[in-house]
Parts: structure tokens; sequence; C-alpha cells
């Protein structure tokens, strides 16, 4: 039998289970939204002070650079589910007992998470045409130099997306949420690569492509340009350079033909992950999943350690429960709250405690400003996977029901969660606290506390309104890289970076942290009082 | 103690109508619902459960309606759902001692009760060990001790035996029939022997609507002198079935034994047998069914 049919199979089904998911018109809204800031001027690519006049070739670079950067960003934890979908639904049992091969397996779902990207980039592509209409800078429309852009240089680069998001999941310490962070991180790196090895060719995004022809353009039209160009979230608008003529990028051979060396990678991306794919075997995944069975818990979930023995014993002539004590049922909330933060640091491995304790240790050894600056900001990324579980472990692990069915969960489970989350914040940052308590530093501590309190409830909030930890791993690890990580007051929810604002910018973090634990809440009790 | 199901109806998105003007009013006991797949078992136990709300209708625990007060069921209330997880990187022990927490029992108490469940379920020697590497039916023992935390008065079980093995049934039904007592029981499954074996009581549930509610000997009543048991040759035993409800077959020398309900002998040297509850339950279902079909046709 020929492997196209099903490939196409395998793509169509999954293309189509998304597509109908209520997800999905969340998806399609946030590229709205991306062609909505950039039509607006609040994404802008900007040439030091400068940006061109909206012409075609313009519009087609911007936005095709602004889908590239962004939705190859975003997009990954968008597409990175499509494995992990059949293993929640246990659909790839069925499938792995069948003769599909593992590389028609991959190239299809590969296809679906393309396909996905690909709507986000039409979306994209639609308006950058209306961006061109309604700003009316140029009337004079080139439908090629405004769709090429998208064409050579988006496509590749959501190839090279939705191959990496699929090769993340054949790794299983890649399929959670440490290949979340981790891929922001790779993403950072990927949009610099050339910039950093002078090799141009390292160019998944296309970036520097947009780059070296439009620069030469600039330093002939503006006076006093100095190779500026960055794609930036605007707050004032820039001015148009009238002296500066842009026809668009060259679309050489050699131009096309590195985009099809990286449409080329993507494929060789989606053939390494079917080497390492282990096509629903548990045998060959050396540790547990959580995830909860499906059908009537007959079954081990696929990723589950081998089966301990079944323990037996004589079957039972009488039955000894203790009858409870009068007023069981109504004891305080600290046994509980002990249990959730159990629960929260359970699973870990001795190194992650280890590097905890290290960072720990240092805050309290190290000069102040490094303790309270890079020392914390690392100490609060290193238990990013702790706060990811807050308020998704329910859905996660498929316990929704035995305690959405226990009594007064509202008032006590979810605030024993929250708490938790703020000790494990508290704990790991206690010696940044320590020191900035023992040199006087009220503002300082200030700062910190509103960091302490806002992560896990930003965590809780986005955990309960999602249902998913990726969410909160994308956005705590890209907001940790722009505030903590590169000082952007305001952004930097430690306080370090604040200096005199920092007063100002705590009490607005615990403004946020009151909003987003109050969202949480009320979306739990819509949860808890069922459809 | 009282649980009142008060016409209540379901209705999903798309207008599917999973149970419709259910009443069952019922007291302490077993009751075993009955109910082939899709009937709305599952349904009406979330109902029950708190975890759904009714289309319509109301559910009154000893005279409060759980849609404005669920604590009042929650808090004497034990569930185990049909599908359910677990915490991979806990133990038993510690999963139990979590969710003794979330229902707000007392340390100690908490403490002797998880030991006296995991002897009662037969898992204190894997107590200590991960759940990640529980089997299926480990894991559902799990769901059994957890149910049974709280010391509840209303114990609703979904399809509690799908996973366990022969030996592990025997073990949950005398478990049951043991906590029966003074309390109500609900054990929703479409096992029937697992109801013939606990349940003081039977409501059979098809199409989401009650079709009979009864002791099980009123059921067996029923089809009393109808069950007949009928020896043919294999080739004819399609034709047995277009013709008459047959319950069960068994290949022998002489040919399929095949147990037949009907109001006559089927056959002139056909056997008059003593009518199970299956008989019934087949009996009521395709009767129910038939009753159906000739409403719709009107």
């Amino acid at each position: 039998m020929s492997a196209l049919p099903v490939v196409y199979a395998i793509a169509r089904a999954d293309f189509l289970e998304r597509v109908r998911r209520y997800s999905y018109l969340v998806t399609l809204l946030f590229a709205v939204y991306l062609g909505y800031a950039a039509g607006t001027g609040r994404i802008s690519l900007r040439l030091g002070d400068y940006r061109g006049l909206y012409t075609s070739a313009w519009i087609g670079a911007m936005v095709s650079l602004v889908t590239t950067t962004f939705v190859s960003l975003v997009g990954f934890y968008i597409v990175k589910n499509a494995i992990d979908r059949d293993r929640q639904t246990r659909v790839g049992e069925i499938l792995a007992g069948t003769p599909l091969t593992k590389v028609s397996y991959l190239l299809g779902k590969f296809l679906s998470n393309f396909a996905v990207l690909v709507s986000m980039v039409a979306v994209l592509a639609l308006a950058a045409v209306a961006m061109q209409l309604l700003a009316a800078e140029d009337r004079t429309f080139h439908a090629r130099g405004l769709l090429l852009p998208f064409l050579v240089l988006t496509l590749p680069a959501m190839a090279i997306t939705a191959a990496m998001a699929l090769l993340f999941e054949t790794f299983r310490f890649l399929r959670g949420g440490f290949g979340n962070v981790l891929w922001f991180f790779l993403w950072a790196f990927s949009i610099g690569l050339p910039g950093l090895t002078g090799l141009p060719q390292l160019d998944p995004s296309g970036l520097w492509i947009v780059y070296q022809s439009m620069v030469p353009a600039a330093r002939a039209g503006i006076p006093g340009y100095v190779d500026s160009f960055s794609l930036t979230i605007a707050d004032k608008s820039v001015r148009v350079a009238t002296g500066f003529h842009w026809n668009g990028v060259d679309w050489t051979p050699e131009v096309v033909a590195s985009r099809l060396a990286w449409t080329a990678v993507a494929f060789a991306l989606v053939l390494c992950g079917a080497w390492f794919f282990d096509r629903f075997d548990p045998a060959r995944s050396r540790r547990k999943s959580g995830a909860k069975p499906r059908s009537e818990g007959v079954a081990t979930q696929a990723g589950v350690a081998p089966e301990l023995p079944t323990v037996r014993a004589p079957i039972a002539t009488s039955i000894h429960l203790t009858p409870l004590a009068s007023g069981a049922g109504h004891s305080g909330s600290s046994r509980l709250l002990a249990a959730e933060l159990r629960l929260a640091l359970k699973g870990y491995r001795w190194w992650w405690y280890a590097v905890a304790g290290g960072l720990l240790i240092a805050q309290f050894a190290a000069p102040l400003d490094i303790s309270r600056g890079p020392l914390l900001a690392v100490a609060w990324l290193w238990p990013i996977l702790v706060w990811s579980a807050l308020g998704t472990r329910e859905t996660r692990f498929g316990t929704e029901q035995l305690l959405f069915s226990c009594a007064r969960i509202l008032p006590r489970q979810f605030p024993a969660a929250w708490i938790a989350g703020i000790l494990v914040a508290a704990l790991t940052g206690l010696g940044a606290a320590v020191r900035l308590a023992l040199a006087g530093q009220s503002a300082g501590l200030w700062a910190w506390a509103a960091g302490a309190l806002f992560i896990p409830s930003l965590a809780l909030a986005l955990g309960v309104w999602s249902g998913t930890s990726k969410f909160f791993e994308g956005l705590y690890t890209a907001l940790w890289y722009v505030g903590p990580l590169n000082r952007v007051p305001g952004l930097d929810f430690t306080g370090s970076a604040s200096g005199p604002q920092a007063v100002r910018y705590a009490l607005l973090y615990l403004a946020v942290a009151a909003i987003l634990v109050g969202a949480a809440f009320f979306r739990r009790a819509r949860q808890l009082r069922g459809t | 103690m009282k649980l009142e199901i008060d016409n209540v109806s379901k209705t999903y998105r798309g207008n599917v109508a999973a149970l419709r003007s259910f009443r069952l009013e019922l007291g302490p006991g077993v009751l075993g619902l009955l109910g082939p797949n899709g009937a709305g078992k599952s349904t009406l136990m979330r109902i029950l459960a708190t975890i759904t709300q009714p289309s319509a209708g109301r559910v009154l625990w000893n005279g409060t309606d759980i849609k404005h007060d669920p604590d009042a069921l929650r808090t004497v209330l034990g569930y185990l759902p049909q599908d359910f997880g677990i915490y991979p990187n806990l133990s038993a022990v510690e999963f139990l001692e979590y969710l003794a927490a979330v229902k707000g029992l007392g340390a100690a108490s908490a403490r002797k009760r998880i030991g006296e469940l995991l002897e009662v379920v037969n898992l204190a020697d894997a107590a200590r060990r991960p759940l990640g590497g529980f089997s299926g039916g480990m894991r559902q023992r799990v769901g059994i001790a957890q149910a049974l935390l709280n010391d509840p008065q209303l114990l609703i079980v979904d399809e509690p035996t799908a996973g366990l093995d022969p030996e592990e049934r025997v073990r949950f039904r005398n478990l049951l029939s043991e906590l029966a007592g003074e309390r109500i029981v609900i054990l929703s499954t479409h096992i029937v022997s697992d109801v013939e074996a606990v349940a003081t009581d039977i409501a059979l549930i098809a199409q989401g609507q009650l079709v009979v509610h009864g002791v099980p000997e009123a059921l067996l009543a029923g089809v009393n002198g109808k069950v007949w048991e009928v020896v043919v040759p294999s080739g004819e035993l399609p034709a047995l079935r277009q013709e008459h409800l047959v319950s069960s077959t068994a290949h022998r020398n002489d040919g399929v034994h095949a147990r037949v309900v009907a109001g006559v002998a089927p056959r002139p040297d056909a056997r008059a047998l003593e009518p199970s509850l299956e008989d019934a339950y087949l009996a009521t279902l395709a009767a129910h069914r038939h009753r159906a079909a000739a409403e719709a046709a009107v």
C-alpha cells in the first residue's frame, strides 16, 4: 500500500480534530490580533527611528516577519500536542497495532501541524492586504510583492516550527514543561543566530534576508542611518522615511534555495523524530506517565512503567472499618496545605532539589545586588513546572470528578493550592528576602513579596482558564526573559530593575495578582457548579 | 436518610437528551442501576455526585436541593466515577492522605481509615509504591478506597468492577454487601451478575428513562414461567434469534442449547427453566424497546 494515502489520512483526521475544537478559534483570534497589532502600528518594523512607506513590498515584508517571529514562538505551543492527544485519547495504541510506519505517522502529524500554522499565516496575509488598502499610503497593489514574503520566508519557518514541535514530542524529556521552556530560549537564540555566528545561512526565520535587502536601501535613503533594524512593540508612532525607497527582497535563486533548504531541514527533523519515536510503546518510556486511563481503567497508559505484580490475598470473609469520629470532615486547612505542598513538590529528581537549594544558599552568600537580581531571577524560573501545574493538575491527571465531588473545594482546596504556590516562591527566593530585610530595603521587600504572590496567581489563573500548563510555561518564560533577565522596569516582577519605582510597581503587581486570583476563583466556581 | 430524584432531565448540546423526567426515591440499601450502554447511567451518577447539574428537575438529599446546597451532600458522599485519574508520583497512601485532607478528615482518623481501607481493597503491600506503576485493576481499587474515606452515607459507584479480575470482583461485591447497612449505595453497571449478587433494589434505565424500579424478586416474577431451554442445530440458531429473545447459548454435542425468553414454549420439546436476573433484564429491556418503537410509529 502506498504511504501517501496513509499520510494524508493521518494529517486530515488530526487537522479536523483540531479545527473542530474551541481552542482553534482562539488560535485564529490570536492571528487576527497580530494582524491588528501590525496594522495599527503596535508592532512595527523599524529602521532606527523610521519606517518605510506602506507599500505592498514593505507591508508584505513587515507582516510576514511579524508572522514568522510571533507565530513560530506561539504556534509551537499551539501545535505541540499532536502525539500527546493520541496518547491521551489512547488512539495511539490502536494505531500502534496497525501496519502504520513511524515515518508515515509523523509525516501526517507534521502536515497537520503545518496546516494549522498555515491557516494562521493565511489570516495574517489577508490582514496585510487589508492593511495596505486601509492605510492607503500607496494605492498601487502588487500581489507578488506583498504575498511572496509569506510564501518564501514564512512558510519554511512554519515548517521548521511544525517539525520542532513534533520532534519535542518524540523525546520524553521534551514532551512536558521543560520542552516548553526550552523552546522559548531556542526560539530567541535562532532569531539572533545569523548575527551571532556571522553566517547568514543559519537563518530559519528569514529575518536576515530582509535585513540584508533593506539595510543598504536604508543607508542610501535615510540620513544618519546606522544599520538599526528591529521589530518592535512600539509605544509611539514611527516617522515615515520619505527618502527611503525599497522595492522588496530580490528573490534570487540563492534566496529561494536557502528557504527550500530550511523546508528540507524540517522534513529531516521529522525523520529524526521518527527514529526516536516510541510508537506508543510503554516499555520504551523509562518513567511513568500520569495521564488518566480513558477506558474504564482497564489498561495502563502509554508511557507508564511496567505494571507491578498484582498483589493477592485470600478473599476477605469479614470487613472491618472503624466508623469515623463525629466531626470528621471539618478538620483544619493546615493539613490540606501540607498535602498540596507535597503534591506540588513530589516527583522531582534529587538534582532538582539540589539546584533549588544551591540557588537559595547562593542568595544568602552573594552580594545583595546579585542576590536579588540574577540569582532571584533564576531561583524563580527553576520551579516553573511546579507553578504551571497549578489549576491544571486536575485536568491533566483526570482527578476532577474525585475532587469536585468533595465538599468545600472552593474555600479550602483552591486557596490551599494557591498558597502552596506562594510558599514555593517564598522558599526558593527566601535568601533574597532575608538579605533585603537585613539591609532595611523595605521597598525591595515589597517588590519581592509582590513577585512571590504574582507568579502563582498568574499560573493559577492561566491554568484554571486554559486547562493546560503550556500557556503559563510559554508566557512566564517570555515575561521572565524580558523582565528579570533583561531588567526591563515594570516587567521585572522581582522588582530588582524597578529602582525608585519599586513600591509603585509592587502595588501594581499585587493588584494584578488579586485580579488573576479572582478570575481563577470565578472560573473554578463555575466548574464546580457543573454545566 | 432519603435521596429523591424528582423529575430530572438532562439535555446536552445538540439537543441530545441523556435523561428524561427521571424519578426515583431511595432509602438505605443497595440500588443496582442497570441499563445498556448510553442509557444515561453515568449522566445520572454525575448529577447525583454534584458534578453535573440537571437541565430540569431537582435532586433532594434529606429534603435539601443539592443544586442550591451541594455541600450538604458532598460531605457525606463517596463517589467512584467510571473514568478517573490518579497522581502518578504519589503512593497509594499519599494519594489517599491527600484526598482525606481535601475531604476534611482529621489526621489521626484519616491515617487509621486509610490503613484499614488498603487492607480491605487488598493493597496494603503496595501502599508505598508510586501509583504510576499500578495496573488498571489496582488503580480501580485505589478508587474504591477513596470513595470510602469519609464513611459516606451515600456511596455512588459507577462501573466499579470494570478492570477487576474475578477474584477482586467477588471481594468488591462482599465489601458492598457489608457496607450496605445504614447507607444508600448506588451501583451503576451493565454487569447483571454484580447487581444480582448485592442489590436490594433494582432500577432499570433505558434511553434516559426509568423503565422499572423494584426488588429483584418483582423483576424476576415478570418472567416466571417464560424462560425455556431449546436444543437446535447451530444452523437454526439465527432463525430462533429472529423469532425469540435468546438470552444465552452454549454449544454442546447434541446442538446449541439456547436459553429463550418467551410467553409460550417456543418449541414442543422446550424445557422450562428457572429465570435469572439476566433473563428478566433482557426481557424488560426488549419490551421497553418494543413499546418505544410502537409509540414512535404512532
